[in-house]
């Protein structure tokens, strides 16, 4: 007999005695644990079980998408943000709620600080963390479907959004090779898309340059979320891509965000630098680096609040290699 | 034996009752359960689409299975390098072993004998057979080791381990390797116990064809001369302090042998074979890095979190096989320090025969005929069967789980393939999961001992009965239901499907459920000769499965969505960026169709508005 069953011996003939004595003793009740511990394995597998059948049966139903598609639809503005939560739910988001709910611009948004109430749509608790400090204004559930409507503290007032402004009738692009300029005419070139790698997808219409391009489209940044920006991929060396914004209303900031393709961002190339200036004058720069990401930018424009005028964006890197980057701007 | 009278006849039946050794008998058990393992593999098979690899292992099967053809119609015209070097210089870098047979199975099974009407399944085939393979040297390895429960559910459990029984259906190496790892190393395990020339060649021609089935096999070599070593280690000092350097006999084997098979096997090595060879270890030691998801990370270069092994062991293998595994881990563990104690202070009895005896001689409980304690009367919660119970076979399982996870500690191993490139570590979790199935099997009878219960050993067949179910049915459901989508689903304890989306834990790869858009989606709806956007899917893939009929004929492949009509994404988070691409190009980010598994999507298709 080994050690430990002479214990276990020892302990299962001294029981009668000992449950006459003080039955509830905390000794005797260990023993009795030890002797039944082997039933937490069996216990274990049927939970697991009942978990797996609970699980399979918590799938949110299109009908519950759908009666808060209705809400969200009846209530929202379009200057409200409609986001869902969790992030993989997505997908299952934009197909219930549909194009003109889950639209581009809010899908692919550059941040949260435009809009004044979020409409956030959400299934297993979840919900998007830019909005935490935000003020809940109401909760509404429908079946496994929470729409909660956040109210922004502060929200920023756009005067003009540059990506919407990067149309032939407000925008001019022209690439600079020293004292040359040559103007980026806008016309349909045929789209550019491609599976994993292919970058920053291309539209058909576009503004071309000798070398490059301009366009409006959806970038990958390093956090893989898409954002609606203006690609504007730098020629390398010492030519600059310009890019001139008409009738631009100021307020007190300029405020915006740049980055890389993602798989750009690792390929640790010459940094990328961007000047904003009106009438000559810088009003700010930024530069971005491999790594950096959605990375972003804000310069004063007070001293020309309420102004309007014509804003102009160089871009440039040494390298045109792997450089596929994009930004977004907007006067505030 | 049993004898039976019919008329004048008498004939002789072999009895089924099983003895206390391990036999034959029990090769037939570990058969019937592999076979039933491979019938359910063939029988889901048309559930899975078709890898990216997949398309090119069919391919190269061919080519291979066609030059084998040739050898026997053109003789030494075949055997010229230019007539090797076209067929096998397709995907040398991978050994030809199972592509071979992949080609064989397709030649014979579809071609020839029409057994499988699908040529997939027949290049599926010998990988399936593989998997019955691994569960049938895993019981027989957990039986002999630790008794006949113990091989029981460590059998049952690796077979219902959902990402095993997911890449099991594959026409790829991630299991066939499993497969011929715990096969060489219950080899090496018999060969340490058994001794002789037989088993010693076993041992070479085994190890050669695991080198010839995927380059895990490298590692092996630590696995086998450490416990080697650790076998005959008196017999080696004492031949060393004679002067003489002693080399186990099938370590010997494996390296004159094993290269031989490894390299007569593979006729691309026939030609410039040390240059080949070279290549082949420079292609998997600088493979390029892939991306991964790993808790909400993508990952796409060295080196893996050392987070990722341990959490995706625990996300998809079942938890009652992981605490299991755990309980038999530790109980061993405790058992063997027990011994190391006993050992040091120089008082053990039986321990300190079985650990200091001479290493030669067979030990107590290495014999495997040999009289066991239940053969000997031993009371009937001693694990019946068992051969050995000694700290050689524990290193020999310690060594097999732990080299295969091992690697992927190592600062310059990347994250990438998830959870299929240490399957190889999976026979020996389930076998310990065995073992500490037959320890609480062991502490439930005790429990029941003095009930009616358990003094009735029918009624303590049923006790029996009731706890191996609970610890199979949940394994068991979880696979059955991870099916097709058995590289996106995850357990329980994270919180299934959805649970591991939550937690952002890859959601698949190689591009393989474009046949569920299809089947869902695409074969109803798409209009006729439309073009189709098929993502991570390569063009090998979805010719096959048109040729199958899962994939409608008429749909066109295209590899850029704005020259689609419609578009799949394969949801990985790197693969973002197609998602965006499509918006760009259609105008629209909403989805006509999800394919989901438990709300979680796994495809989205688009339709140009």
């Amino acid at each position: 007999m080994s050690g430990d069953e002479q214990k276990r011996s020892e302990i299962s003939s001294a029981e009668p005695s000992r449950s006459r004595a003080a039955p509830d003793t905390p000794r005797l009740w260990n023993a009795r644990l030890y002797k039944w511990a082997f039933a937490a394995v069996p216990i274990v597998g049927v939970l697991e079980l009942g978990a797996l059948g609970v699980q399979t049966l918590q799938v949110v139903p299109s009908g519950d998408w759908q009666a808060a598609k209705a809400f969200v639809a009846a209530q929202s503005k379009p200057e409200d943000l409609v986001a869902f939560a969790p992030r993989w739910a997505d997908p299952v988001g934009r197909q219930e709620f549909g194009n003109s709910l889950a639209t581009l611009e809010r899908e692919a948004r550059a941040d949260e600080t435009r809009f004044p109430r979020a409409f956030e749509v959400a299934i297993r608790g979840k919900h998007v963390a830019a909005l935490s400090d935000w003020r809940r204004a109401s909760v509404q559930q429908f079946g496994g479907v929470t729409v909660t409507v956040w109210e922004n503290p502060a929200p920023a007032h756009i005067l003009d959004d540059l990506v919407s402004d990067a149309i032939p009738t407000r925008l001019r692009v022209s690439r600079v090779d020293g004292n040359v300029e040559a103007d980026c005419p806008f016309g349909h070139a045929g789209f550019q898309t491609g599976g994993l790698g292919s970058g920053t997808p291309v539209p058909d219409f576009r503004f071309v340059c000798p070398g490059g391009f301009v366009a409006v489209s959806v970038l990958e940044d390093a956090s893989y979320a898409p954002r609606r920006c203006i690609d504007a991929r730098p020629f390398g060396g010492r030519n600059v891509l310009r890019l001139r914004f008409s009738d631009v209303r100021f307020g007190h900031t300029l405020h915006g965000h740049h980055s890389l393709y993602v798989e750009a961002e690792h390929s640790m190339r010459t940094p990328v630098n961007i000047a904003f200036s009106v009438d000559g004058a810088v009003i700010g720069r930024a530069v971005h680096r491999d790594m950096e990401s959605w990375k972003p930018f804000e310069f004063d424009t007070s001293d020309r609040a309420g102004t309007t005028g014509e804003l102009t964006v160089d871009i440039q890197s040494d390298t045109a290699e792997r450089r596929m980057y994009c930004f977004e701007a907007d006067t505030r | 034996m049993k004898a039976l009278s019919v008329g004048p006849l008498k004939l002789s039946l072999p009895s089924w009752r099983l003895p206390a050794q391990i036999g034959w008998r029990d090769h037939v058990i570990g058969a019937a359960l592999g076979l039933a393992y491979s019938l359910w593999l063939v029988a889901t098979a048309r559930t899975i689409g078709f890898m990216r690899d997949e398309g090119v292992y069919f391919r190269a099967a061919v080519n291979y299975v066609n030059w084998w053809r040739s050898v026997f119609e053109h003789g030494s015209e075949a055997l010229k390098q230019s007539a090797i070097d076209g067929p096998w210089g397709d995907n040398h870098e991978h050994p030809a072993l199972m592509k071979t047979l992949f080609g064989i199975s397709w030649w014979l099974f579809h071609e020839t004998w029409h057994v499988f009407s699908d040529a997939s399944t027949a290049f599926r085939f010998p990988a399936m057979l593989t998997a019955g393979m691994a569960v049938w040297v895993t019981y027989l390895f957990g039986a002999r080791a630790y008794g006949r429960f113990a091989g029981l559910v460590a059998g049952v459990s690796l077979a219902l381990m959902p990402h095993v029984f997911f890449h099991a259906h594959l026409a790829c190496f991630d299991v066939p390797i499993m497969a011929m790892w715990v096969l060489c190393i219950y080899v090496h395990w018999r060969a340490q116990e058994r001794g002789g020339l037989a088993w010693a060649i076993a041992c070479g021609i085994v190890f050669g064809l695991t080198l010839e089935t995927k380059h895990n096999a490298w590692v092996l070599p630590l696995v086998f001369v450490p416990h080697a070593f650790f076998v005959h280690r008196h017999a080696f000092w004492r031949e060393l302090k004679a002067g003489r350097l002693t080399i186990p006999s099938s370590l010997v084997s494996m390296a004159i042998l094993g290269p031989i098979v490894f390299i007569a096997l593979w006729p691309y090595l026939w030609n410039d074979t040390v240059a080949r060879i070279e290549w082949w270890f420079e292609f998997h030691l600088n493979h390029e890095y892939y991306n991964i998801e790993f808790l909400g990370k993508n990952y796409w270069g060295p080196p893996s979190p050392k987070s990722y092994v341990p959490v995706m062991i625990a996300a998809t293998v079942s938890t009652i096989t992981v605490i299991l595994f755990v309980v038999g881990g530790v109980g061993r563990i405790i058992e063997n320090a027990k011994r190391a104690l006993h050992w040091i202070r120089g008082n053990g009895d039986r321990t300190k025969a079985a650990v200091g005896a001479a290493p030669d001689a067979p030990t107590a409980g290495a014999a495997p005929e040999a009289p066991t304690a239940a053969a000997a009367g031993a009371p009937p919660d001693v694990p019946t069967g068992h051969a050995a119970l000694d700290p050689e076979t524990d290193l020999l399982m310690f060594l097999g789980f732990a080299s295969a996870i091992g690697v992927f500690f190592l600062p310059k191993t990347p994250i990438f393939g998830g959870t299929k490139h240490w399957l190889t570590a999976y026979p020996f979790l389930a076998i310990f999961a065995g073992y500490g199935f037959e320890l609480v099997r062991r502490a439930m009878h005790r429990a029941f001992a003095d009930t009616p219960l358990g003094q009735n050993p029918a009624r303590r067949a049923y006790l029996d009965a009731g706890l191996v179910a609970s610890v199979v049915l949940a394994p068991l459901a979880i696979t059955a239901h991870s099916n097709p989508y058995g590289i996106s689903a995850y357990v329980p304890l994270v919180g299934g499907t959805q649970g591991g989306a939550d937690l952002g834990l890859n959601r698949q790869f190689w591009g393989y459920t474009s046949q569920n858009a299809a089947e869902e989606y695409l074969n109803a709806n798409a209009s006729r000769g439309a073009a189709v956007f098929i993502h991570d899917t390569t063009w090998d893939a979805w010719a096959h499965m048109q040729e199958e009929g899962r994939v409608r004929h008429d749909l066109r492949a295209v590899f850029a969505p704005h020259e689609s009509q419609y578009a799949l994404v394969e949801h990985e988070l790197h693969m973002n960026e197609v998602d965006y691409a499509i918006w760009v190009a259609y105008g629209t980010d909403a989805p006509v169709y999800i394919v989901e598994h438990d709300g979680v999507p796994i495809v989205s298709v688009y339709k140009r508005p």
